[in-house]
């Protein structure tokens, strides 16, 4: 019965930490974004983006990944652990083609959102609210 | 003419080249830099003004300059010089806290935008902090 009971508590146990694995790794990622088209009230979805990082030696920007913000304007697991380094990156977001497919104009064909990374044990969350005429963006986590 | 109306003319031409010298430069496009993070105009920030050259889909540099104590950078671009195109505006963003003795997660902002219509009058202002940053279209 003893064993049972240890046998039972090992499986809760080993299941407890999948499960906060698998929380981790969908909802920690390092990096992630919100778009939010504040002038209608909607996420911002489907909309191009990507990463890149400067390499200062070549001044030069590196193409990490490329994204596209789904149906509630999020876009996630933008970058790995491995190649999450500090430097300097750059988030673009293709907001000409955005209002484009709204069969609308912008003010602004793009956007992009250059930013510091020094502590590579936080997590980043830059969102982009935007409207044709005005865009906000913060660090949160 | 009589000395008196001679004596008010020469002070009315004063007058006016003094309305001239301190009245900022014309510009259509201008900007406001503000510190969101402590209230306050964020004063002698570079920024720089740049129009796309589309055939080499480089940036021509058009004017560098420095915001003044009210944030703002008078006379930009010219209205002659201000043609349809697009246009970017850096502000250096993290020089300026560095002045304050403070750290900015962004090194600096660059705003990119479409001027089709070159008559009207455009305003581009920046609002900051360390952590956050927005900017919309005025007048």
């Amino acid at each position: 019965m003893f064993n049972n009971l240890m046998h039972t508590s090992c499986l809760h146990i080993i299941s407890c930490v999948a499960d906060h694995s698998m929380t981790t790794s969908k909802t920690g990622s390092l990096l992630t974004t919100h778009v939010l088209n504040t002038a209608d009230g909607v996420p911002g979805a489907r909309m191009a983006l990507s990463l890149h990082r400067l390499d200062p030696q070549m001044a030069l920007w590196n193409l990490v990944s490329k994204g596209t913000t789904d149906e509630d304007g999020q876009c996630s697991d933008l970058i790995s652990r491995d190649e999450f380094t500090a430097g300097m990156y750059k988030l673009r977001f293709e907001t000409r083609q955005y209002w484009e497919s709204l069969c609308q104009s912008s003010f602004y064909p793009y956007i992009e959102i250059v930013f510091t990374i020094t502590d590579l044990d936080q997590t980043f969350h830059l969102p982009l609210l935007l409207s044709r005429y005005s865009y906000s963006t913060y660090k949160g986590i | 003419m009589s000395i008196r109306l001679q004596h008010i003319k020469d002070h009315i031409l004063a007058a006016n080249q003094c309305a001239e010298m301190s009245s900022p430069p014309y510009s259509p496009l201008t900007t406001h830099v503000l510190n969101t993070g402590r209230g306050i105009p964020a004063a002698s920030m570079v920024i720089s003004l740049h129009l796309r050259n589309h055939t080499a889909a480089s940036w021509t540099l058009l004017r560098t300059g420095a915001t003044n104590d009210d944030g703002r950078c008078p006379g930009l671009i010219t209205r002659e010089a201000f043609v349809p195109g697009v246009y970017k505006m850096r502000f250096e963003t993290g020089r300026y806290w560095e002045a304050l003795g403070e750290t900015c997660f962004y090194p600096y902002v660059e705003i990119v935008f479409t001027i089709t219509d070159a008559a009207q009058k455009f305003h581009v202002p920046l609002l900051l902090s360390r952590f956050s940053y927005s900017t919309y279209r005025g007048s």
